[in-house]
């Protein structure tokens, strides 16, 4: 066992503890209203916009996840805006948006004088290359996620429950979908270091699917849903760390494993007491 | 006294088609309207304009006092059961919450609904016959108690006016029948100004103090005397209609040759 935990002696695993806690904070809470909003696919069209921020950021010379920041949050804007002031369909505008940007990330990179590998760590995620610089980063996009699930949390749930009729109510929807959008471009960012573009998706919906097939209570999702995430990136760095396999991805997968379990147990599986019929 | 809902020669159109054509009519605070109208008529497109959802391309519309764009500024004050539509059965939400939703629009941003509204959502349950369902899950209700949540939420914020979209679509004759009565008693009650949608006008004629007939554009506003006669409605409906009277009770039967 205490060999087990000498690799904590290390500074960089201790950055990758925290950085995966914050990670596994962010999605897990974020990810609730991608899941019971239907955003999943927004949240991959968003993840897929960092690519074209970072390589931007590699380009110019600035820190990439600045970059990435301002991508995705133009790119959620627009997501947004198409989806409520076109006739076209929101899934119609990400697919859009989710190819544009991820070609302007190649594009940028065919600008480069010479090849930087680090691009390509930002598309699979390298935790234990996390610095004290990127954790700072991280904790502070992690609070302002924070503070605005806190502050919005019962219009987010309107939002969720029945958007048209929180419209009726006296709700701006406009503004407050934006804002949802904004705050999963904010919560890739803070994950693409750890996870990597392509597999934050993941973190985005598996804690939060996984959470909905245990509970029909919607402050208890939001806490089952960070427990599976919390756990999910603690074990899955270990794993990855004993293993000596990329860390992102096993993560992920360790998520994966659990909804999987949740869905074969699922409560919900059973029949509802009041009707009888099976939920599932 | 101004009245509570007033259209003046409103044209509304709705993905890209006219779904209402210049539309005049006035409501007093109070009165409880029923609108009437086939299928594609507009009815829906009418309380979407009342809510401020959709804006009119012509004319003038006014609710509670308010025009144009300051109409989102009265939709708090508004309550409206849209067209049935099944709540998720695992949304995570239960049937007291769904009901406080009602608030949240008057309440404001940032703030949580207190004891004042959690009585008042236990009261309107208490009212629409769910308190002992306040715990379940809103998913896992009936239609016909899925349409009694909705209306407590929509009564919940204490409205001035009240929207209902074809509340009873879809729940069975009996629980139809709770459900108009309920309606009934909180017009009553509140003096609560109603605009009740519906296709089968059986269903309100005991609560309605005027019926609209809508097809596009007024076709016919009245007392239900004026609108509810063989006469008008035989040449709206473009059929054969009968008034048959039962228990001091009135009812329209609409020909209908494919039966």
């Amino acid at each position: 066992m205490t060999a087990m935990l000498d690799f904590l002696n290390y500074g960089f695993v201790r950055n990758a503890l925290l950085g995966s806690l914050l990670v596994g904070t962010v999605c897990s809470l974020i990810g609730v209203f991608v899941v019971l909003r239907g955003l999943a696919f927004a949240g991959a069209g968003i993840a897929h916009a960092a690519f074209g921020g970072v390589a931007l950021g590699f380009l110019l010379g600035v820190e990439p996840l600045l970059t990435a920041v301002v991508f995705c949050l133009v790119t959620a804007g627009l997501i947004q805006v198409t989806g409520t002031r076109t006739s076209l369909r929101q899934d119609t505008a990400i697919g859009i948006f989710f190819a544009f940007t991820m070609a302007l990330g190649v594009l940028v990179i065919g600008f480069m004088r010479r090849y930087d590998a680090r691009i390509y760590g930002y598309l699979f995620g390298n935790i234990l290359g996390v610095t004290s610089g990127n954790l700072l980063i991280m904790a502070g996009l992690t609070g302002i996620v924070l503070l605005f699930i806190g502050l919005f949390y019962k219009e987010f749930k309107f939002l969720a429950f029945d958007e048209e009729m929180a419209q009726a109510s006296g709700l701006p929807t406009g503004v407050l979908g934006g804002l949802q959008l904004g705050l999963v471009a904010l919560v890739v960012v803070v994950s693409i270091k750890a996870v990597g573009v392509i597999l934050v998706e993941a973190l985005l919906v598996i804690p939060a699917a996984t959470a909905y097939q245990l509970t029909n209570r919607y402050g208890m999702m939001f806490f089952l849903s960070w427990l599976v995430a919390i756990g999910a990136c603690c074990i899955g760095l270990i794993l990855s760390y004993l293993l000596g396999v990329p860390s992102g991805a096993t993560i992920v997968l360790v998520a994966a494993v659990g909804f999987g379990l949740a869905a074969i147990f699922s409560p919900k599986r059973k029949r509802c007491k009041i009707c009888g019929r099976k939920l599932s | 006294m101004t009245p509570a809902v007033e259209f003046t020669g409103v044209t509304v159109v709705f993905q890209e088609t006219v779904a209402l054509q210049d539309v005049s009519f006035s409501l007093a605070k109070g009165e409880f309207l029923g609108v009437i109208g086939p299928n594609g008529s507009g009815k829906t497109t009418l309380l979407k304009t009342v809510l401020g959802l959709i804006q009119p391309i012509r004319g003038e519309v006014s609710v509670l006092g308010a025009t144009g764009g300051r109409i989102g500024k009265v939709r708090t004050l508004i309550g409206y059961v849209p067209q049935r539509k099944p709540i998720d059965v695992n949304f995570p939400v239960n049937v007291r919450d769904a009901v406080l939703m009602g608030t949240y629009g008057r309440i404001g941003l940032l703030k949580f609904p207190g004891r004042k509204e959690q009585a008042k959502a236990q009261a309107v349950l208490a009212a629409v016959g769910l308190e002992k369902m306040a715990f379940h899950t809103a998913g896992h209700l009936s239609g016909g108690q899925q349409q009694r949540l909705f209306l407590a939420r929509a009564l919940v914020g204490d409205p001035e006016l009240l929207l209902l979209d074809e509340p009873t679509a879809g729940v069975d004759v009996a629980t139809r029948g709770q459900i108009v009565e309920l309606i009934r008693r909180v017009h009553r009650e509140r003096q609560l100004t109603t605009i009740y949608v519906t296709h089968d006008v059986n269903e309100v004629l005991p609560c309605v103090d005027r019926v609209m007939f809508l097809n596009r554009t007024v076709e016919a506003f009245g007392s239900c005397d004026e609108v509810l006669n063989p006469a008008v409605l035989g040449q709206l409906y473009g059929t054969p209609v009968a008034v048959v009277e039962r228990e001091g009770r009135k009812f329209l039967l609409v020909d209908d040759r494919h039966a």
